[in-house]
């Protein structure tokens, strides 16, 4: 599995996760499951460039947690407001 | 011993220290100004999802693939120059800027369609945050490839080695913050509903 995790693999997953989210918006999916998935895959896609292109990966604790805690906390605030959306 | 504490410790920030202060308070108003976004969503959603419908998604998504990719572009230039090859990392650099340029070119084709159709910040709430949320970002796009622009200078001058590189890592640093707030920014203003 390591040998096919790097900056390569990790650019084409990113690739293939925004022609998904484009493909969910050209089909018109909608709802709030599709809302927490397309929000999943923003996680991924920021955690990707934040661990690896950003090279945060071993740094001190406190910088990841300032770079996933924004990650996570405005996906988590966006995810809230759909789902209260009347 | 002594080898063990070392390898246990954890490693610095890429870049300078102050670009990375710089980041954490741009991605700060980014994420402030998503939120106010679906809030204000919550108030508008037969408006908002009305208007998303007229934004072109097929630029949108364009644009996505050329910011991911003109980041991964930068991440080979720094690959390149911890290994002293100060020529790829260069051509790199310039393919980074080729990315940038692109998304600038798209997303003016974008700006252009709208507002020959009258659309302005004062046009619906729904554009206001539209415009102001993107063109931000356009502005952020601007300054990373003025930033990019300058490390390639500095590199053709010599000033970049496997030692001594820290200002591609501080400029790939931006570069990647500008590519992170457009990944949410897409799905949230282009295609979620």
């Amino acid at each position: 599995m390591k040998r096919f995790y790097n900056v390569h693999t990790i650019w084409l997953a990113m690739i293939v996760l925004t022609l998904f989210t484009y493909g969910m918006g050209k089909i018109g999916q909608e709802g709030i499951l599709v809302v927490f998935v397309l929000l999943l895959t923003v996680v991924i896609k920021g955690s990707l460039i934040i661990y690896d292109f950003m090279e945060l990966k071993g740094v001190s604790l406190l910088w990841r947690v300032i770079m996933f805690g924004w990650l996570t906390t405005v996906c988590l605030a966006i995810a809230i407001c759909y789902l209260i959306s009347p | 011993m002594t080898t063990d504490i070392i390898d246990t410790e954890p490693k610095l920030l890429p870049g300078d220290l102050a670009i990375w202060l710089f980041i954490f308070m741009e991605l700060l108003v980014f994420g402030i100004f998503f939120v106010v976004y679906a809030v204000m969503r919550i108030q508008n959603i037969e408006m908002f999802n009305q208007y998303q419908l007229t934004l072109n998604r097929e630029l949108g998504a364009a644009n996505t693939l050329l910011l991911i990719t003109s980041s991964y572009f930068v991440v080979r230039a720094v690959q390149a120059i911890r290994i002293n090859n100060v020529k790829s990392c260069i051509h790199w650099l310039y393919a980074a800027l080729a990315g940038g340029l692109g998304f600038l070119i798209l997303k003016s084709i974008e700006y252009s369609d709208k507002f020959s159709e009258g659309i302005t910040l004062a046009t619906n709430t729904f554009y206001m945050f539209y415009l102001s949320l993107t063109m931000f970002h356009f502005l952020h796009v601007i300054l990373g490839m003025v930033i990019l622009f300058a490390v390639v200078i500095k590199a053709k001058q010599g000033a970049y080695n496997a030692q001594n590189h820290t200002g591609i890592e501080t400029g790939a640093s931006y570069w990647h913050m500008v590519d992170l707030v457009w990944i949410i920014l897409f799905p949230l203003v282009y295609i979620i509903r």
